[in-house]
């Protein structure tokens, strides 16, 4: 009689792998409805999108249908700065903004457009804000953002989130420190007019940059990298945005009180993004241009450019010969690139330190220096068959 | 999952298949029809700056006490990590942001309104359902309190009101359906200043996630959370860091009722299991009363003598 | 080999303890019922089930298995042989599932809708079908019963003072009830084996749906089936347990023939729930887990650890002989059991947001002991007023 005992045991296991495989089976068949579904879906999404990633826009970069009308444009999500084909100067720009479309629980908000605009070149330009500009007046924010937020075409924020995007990303700090209505939103019946005499004539404060900067690293290619700020800035004249075009005004303001705004600002930065700033401009160059044992010293004409300059260059201004160019242009070595009038009596030949005989002294400048290659030794054989430069001179030999 | 090791074995029980199917089929009817054009919320956190306006807006909406307006931009609150609670469905909490200190990341934490619902699953008395529009509502009328709901959430979203002995609440974020049929936004969405909570249409919603990470590639980590998560959910997420990081606890795809739905429905497909067993159970029954008839006739003998001997 | 009633005093030392720890946790009850279970419990927002569930409820459940694999084995299989067990086993069952139901009512928080699932279905819901199982199979239990009450009351119903009128209505319930039943019992029975099955297994599907936050040890599809196997598993040292104590309590010899026989097929059954349980821990790979040793590692080793020492035991000829190897092995089956409750509702519940660890209050454990102490005491007022327990040489004592 055991026997059935065992029998029963059995048939109630297999009556539970049965339900078991039914629990998996139905698994898997819901998993793979699932996932084709969400492919569809995804393959429809960056068909879309390819539309505008390209640079070249064509019709189609804006309007998703075929025949597009004004009723109905048909028209594909905001492109936003994809589609910025009109840069403007922030000096273009109005001192102070007055923003007061849908004020309720506060008053409008005053806003030091100039305080902005002055430092945007440091953050991407007037783009940063003005993420759509076309041809024509600049928009205004209530020109795409809709006033209501239940609405049909929800890719676009709505005007609150719009204007609140435009301050809060930096000022995030703001909502929680000091409420609505102490930094942004005037309090109800604050008279305008005072807040904007205000803001008259304030300006942004002149930033203060290092002249070089130091850091120690860990690199065996050399311990110590150093950069010269003030020479990349007044020397080369690299403009501020060519390497500071990413960055976050809460750099600079983090620090509370006025005070520390003197102090300078220490940047955390990735390996990457250290070596990526130099590497913009300095891709060729080998590690040792910046590693060193040692700090570096500062620019030498000679050293860095093999162009040694004399006594008479070295008390020139830059621009004298590189011109007022942005940044500073490599020239060529030949005088003549610069001393294109250096004709017979022009030149005062005792700058070189050879006084020249008065014979020599009637000739053209090109009689002895062929080719009009200064940096070449004087050719003597064209006229004198057994004479040689620096044997026998043109003249004689005299201060500079 | 190591499933498939032991589907590949039950496989071979050539009885299981027939079942199986039948299995598949009850729990296949057992889906609600969720609408093409139900609701859900895009969380941005990249745009969110923490104001907790949103928990205030929550509390008024459902008829929670709470303090002013302004008494919200304290941020101490933000030293400790917070959970929904009965007083608060829906809270913020901060986290750090390597890149940049001063732009720390919030989040804010609510029931996710899962498509497979693991609570409506679980719920005993079928008080929490899934509507069509793809909300989760608590029906006051069933609940009988079990909590059942707590255990099946891997969001551990409900909540319960261990404080009162007569008539407590399972409290959750109910996508603030009251509000929703007045035609207004829920609570939350209405009042975020930054629209760091986008209200449309799921599938609307996640078009315009997508669109934002392949956008802004360098800020946006590649995952939407909740697209997914436990077969997808009403509330999804899009952030600049890792969601592990953020205390957002890294799920299956797999709905988690599924596999607890599918035993059910194999142990009840159409009551064949449970009648199939009483019948086994009759037929062993029917068969060893035979045997034990026929056997007493033979042993008759002994037994007597063994009630001899008792008395 | 009749039942009858035990000829014992009510009030011993043992009963009076057993009172004491009644009446505390009946005073923690109170607590619960008046302010909430906030009051009572350590449960919070991420761990809304504790102990009640876990040992009152799930624990409660499979402990109480008895009833169904002794109804399975006598009336099913007609082995006659063991019918002296059926009955104390289905006093257990009864009790123990009017407990479970008393626990259910006392977890949930709208007690006075208890009621509710009757009414509104959710077939998706494991623990809807345990609900109603449950509710089902006490019936049938209290059914079950009846031809015990009928046995001791037919033509006794003396009820005193005014209840006196309802005296000859209740005998005629009695007969009507004598005449009927005998003829439809089977029926019972064996709904009452399926539902068993049914909900000893979908306790098990129970924390299925818990998902990631279960711990890996524990989690798996097949929980439902490993729940059932450990409950079959445990009906028969259950029975076993019962007997020698109630034995010796009541200074009565134990029935060692009978438990011997019993004893002797606990092993096979052990075998089959050991193999699934460690077959399924190495087909999901979750063997690693048990390598971390942590907690949780050393809850399931214990767990496991009973049981194999139990089925050790259980397969040497000379436990099931020896009353009191019997007595030790199947106690080891039960704690092994009850450590797997414990272990699947509270240890490997495991959620990602978990501030603290769940310890059960003072307050819980004081109303699951205090429950138990009242079961053991109905079980003892019971045996002493109906005809439960069968003793071979009970006409020779007296």
């Amino acid at each position: 009689m055991k026997k059935i005992l065992y029998i029963l045991i059995p048939v109630i296991i297999i009556c539970f792998l049965v339900i078991t495989v039914s629990s998996s089976q139905t698994q898997l068949h819901k998993q793979e409805n699932k996932v084709t579904v969400s492919k569809n879906q995804n393959s429809k999404i960056s068909d879309k999108l390819t539309a505008y990633d390209v640079k070249g826009f064509t019709c189609k970069s804006c309007h998703v249908n075929e025949y597009p009308t004004k009723n109905d444009p048909g028209l594909s999500d905001c492109p936003r700065e994809y589609m910025v084909s009109e840069y403007r100067s922030p000096k273009e720009g109005p001192d102070v903004v007055v923003i007061n479309d849908m004020s309720d629980n506060y008053s409008g908000v005053v806003f030091s457009h100039k305080l902005h605009s002055q430092m945007s070149e440091m953050s991407g330009g007037c783009t940063g804000c003005h993420h759509y500009n076309t041809t024509g007046p600049v928009l205004n924010c209530r020109n795409c953002h809709d006033k209501n937020r239940s609405r049909e075409d929800i890719t676009v924020p709505d005007l609150k989130a719009a204007y609140h995007r435009q301050c809060m990303t930096c000022h995030k700090q703001w909502t929680l420190e000091n409420g609505c209505n102490t930094q942004c939103h005037l309090q109800k019946g604050t008279n305008i007019e005072q807040v904007l005499e205000s803001y008259k004539g304030k300006e942004h404060p002149k930033v203060n940059s290092p002249e070089k900067m130091l850091w120690e690293t860990n690199s065996d290619k050399g311990k110590m990298v150093t950069f010269f700020h003030d020479e990349h800035n007044k020397l080369f004249r690299i403009s501020c945005n060519t390497c500071h075009n990413q960055e976050n005004c809460i750099k600079c303001h983090e620090k509370k009180p006025r005070e520390d705004y003197s102090k300078p600002v220490k940047i955390q930065k990735s390996l990457e993004e250290h070596h990526s700033r130099c590497n913009n401009c300095h891709s060729g160059n080998s590690c040792t241009k910046c590693h060193s044992g040692q700090e570096l010293s500062p620019f030498n004409h000679g050293k860095s450019t093999g162009w040694t300059l004399n006594s008479y260059h070295n008390k020139l201004e830059c621009s004298k010969c590189h011109g007022n160019s942005v940044p500073i242009k490599k020239l060529d070595r030949n005088c003549n690139s610069c001393h294109k009038n250096f004709t017979k009596g022009k030149f005062d030949h005792k700058v070189t330190g050879i006084y020249l005989s008065e014979v020599h002294m009637e000739l053209e400048c090109k009689d002895c220096h062929t080719n009009g290659d200064f940096s070449k030794a004087p050719n003597c054989k064209s006229c004198h068959d057994d004479k040689s430069y620096p044997a026998q001179l043109p003249g004689t030999r005299g201060k500079k | 999952m190591k499933n498939l090791n032991r589907r590949d074995f039950f496989k071979t029980t050539a009885f299981g298949v027939a079942l199986a199917t039948l299995g598949a089929k009850s729990a296949k009817a057992s889906d609600k029809m969720l609408s093409e054009d139900r609701i859900g919320v895009l969380v941005d956190t990249a745009v969110c700056v923490g104001c907790r306006h949103c928990e205030w807006a929550c509390k008024v909406a459902h008829n929670i006490p709470t303090t002013d307006l302004d008494t919200y931009s304290d941020n101490t609150v933000f030293k400790e990590y917070r959970r929904p609670e009965q007083t608060a469905l829906t809270v913020v909490n901060e986290f750090e942001n390597e890149k940049n200190s001063l732009l720390p990341i919030q989040v804010k934490t609510q029931c996710m309104h899962c498509e497979r619902p693991a609570c409506v699953s679980a719920c005993i008395v079928g008080a929490l359902t899934k509507e069509e529009d793809g909300s989760i509502i608590w029906n006051d009328d069933k609940c009988i309190g079990c909590r059942y709901c707590m255990v099946a959430c891997q969001f551990q979203i409900p909540t319960y009101d261990y404080d009162r002995s007569i008539d407590p609440h399972i409290r959750k974020c109910d996508f603030c359906h009251d509000r929703r049929k007045e035609g207004q936004l829920p609570a939350c969405v209405n009042i975020c200043p930054n629209e760091a909570l986008l209200f449309g249409k799921r599938s609307e919603v996640l078009r315009v996630a997508k669109n934002r990470i392949k956008r802004k590639s360098d800020v946006y980590v590649n995952h939407i959370y909740g697209e997914q998560e436990v077969g997808g959910t009403s509330w999804i997420y899009i952030a600049s860091k890792n969601f592990d990081k953020l205390k957002m606890p890294t799920l299956v795809k797999n709905p988690a009722p599924g596999i607890s739905e599918s035993i059910q429905h194999g142990i009840f497909a159409y009551f064949i299991p449970p009648v199939t067993l009483y019948a086994l159970l009759r037929t062993i029954m029917w068969v060893s009363t035979r045997h034990k008839d026929k056997n007493s006739e033979n042993l008759s003998d002994i037994h007597k003598d063994e009630k001899g001997e008792e008395s | 080999m009749i039942a009858s009633p035990v000829k014992q005093k009510y009030i011993t030392p043992g009963v009076m303890i057993l009172i004491i720890l009644a009446l505390n946790g009946l005073a923690f009850l109170a607590v619960r019922f008046i302010s909430g279970l906030g009051a009572v419990t350590n449960l919070d927002n991420t761990t809304p089930w504790g102990l009640w569930i876990g040992v009152d409820v799930a624990a409660g459940v499979a402990l109480a298995a008895g009833g169904f694999t002794s109804a399975a084995l006598v009336h099913v299989m007609q082995r006659e042989h063991y019918h002296a067990i059926v009955r104390p086993a289905l006093l257990t069952a009864m009790l123990g599932y009017t407990f479970v139901a008393f626990a259910v009512c006392v977890d949930i928080g709208r007690f006075y809708f208890i009621w509710h699932p009757l009414i509104m279905w959710n077939g998706n819901s494991a623990l809807f079908e345990v609900g109603i199982c449950v509710m089902i199979y006490l019936t049938v239990l209290y059914i079950e019963f009846l031809p015990v009450v009928i046995e001791r009351f037919m033509f006794r119903v003396n009820l005193p003072g005014l209840l006196k009128i309802l005296n000859k209505p209740l005998d005629g319930i009695l007969r009507i009830l004598n005449r009927g039943l005998p003829k439809t019992m089977f029926v019972f029975i064996i709904f009452g084996v399926v539902l068993s099955t049914l909900h000893q297994s979908s306790l098990g599907t129970l924390m299925v749906i818990a998902g990631q936050k279960m711990h890996p040890l524990w989690q798996t599809p097949i929980l439902p089936l490993l729940f059932l196997l450990s409950a079959i598993a445990v009906g028969f040292p259950m029975i076993i347990f019962e007997s020698l104590i109630a034995s010796r309590s009541f200074k009565m010899k134990p029935e060692m023939k009978i438990l011997s026989s019993l004893g002797s097929m606990v092993a096979p059954i052990l075998a089959i729930y050991l193999a699934f349980k460690v077959g399924d821990l190495f087909i999901r790979n979750a063997f690693q887990y048990v390598l971390v040793f942590d907690t949780a590692a050393w809850m399931f080793i214990a767990e496991l650890a009973l049981i194999i020492i139990a089925f050790l035991l259980f397969l040497s000829k000379k436990t099931v002989d020896s009353p009191l190897r019997l007595f030790v092995a199947s106690t080891l089956v039960i704690a092994g059991v009850l450590l797997n409750r414990i272990n699947n509702f509270i240890i490997a519940y495991n959620p990602f947001y978990n501030p603290k660890m769940y310890i059960p209050s003072f307050g819980e454990i004081s109303v699951t002991i205090g429950c138990i102490a009242l079961l053991v005491l109905i079980y003892r007022a019971v045996v002493i007023i109906f005809p439960v327990i069968s003793q071979e040489n009970v006409k020779a004592r007296n």
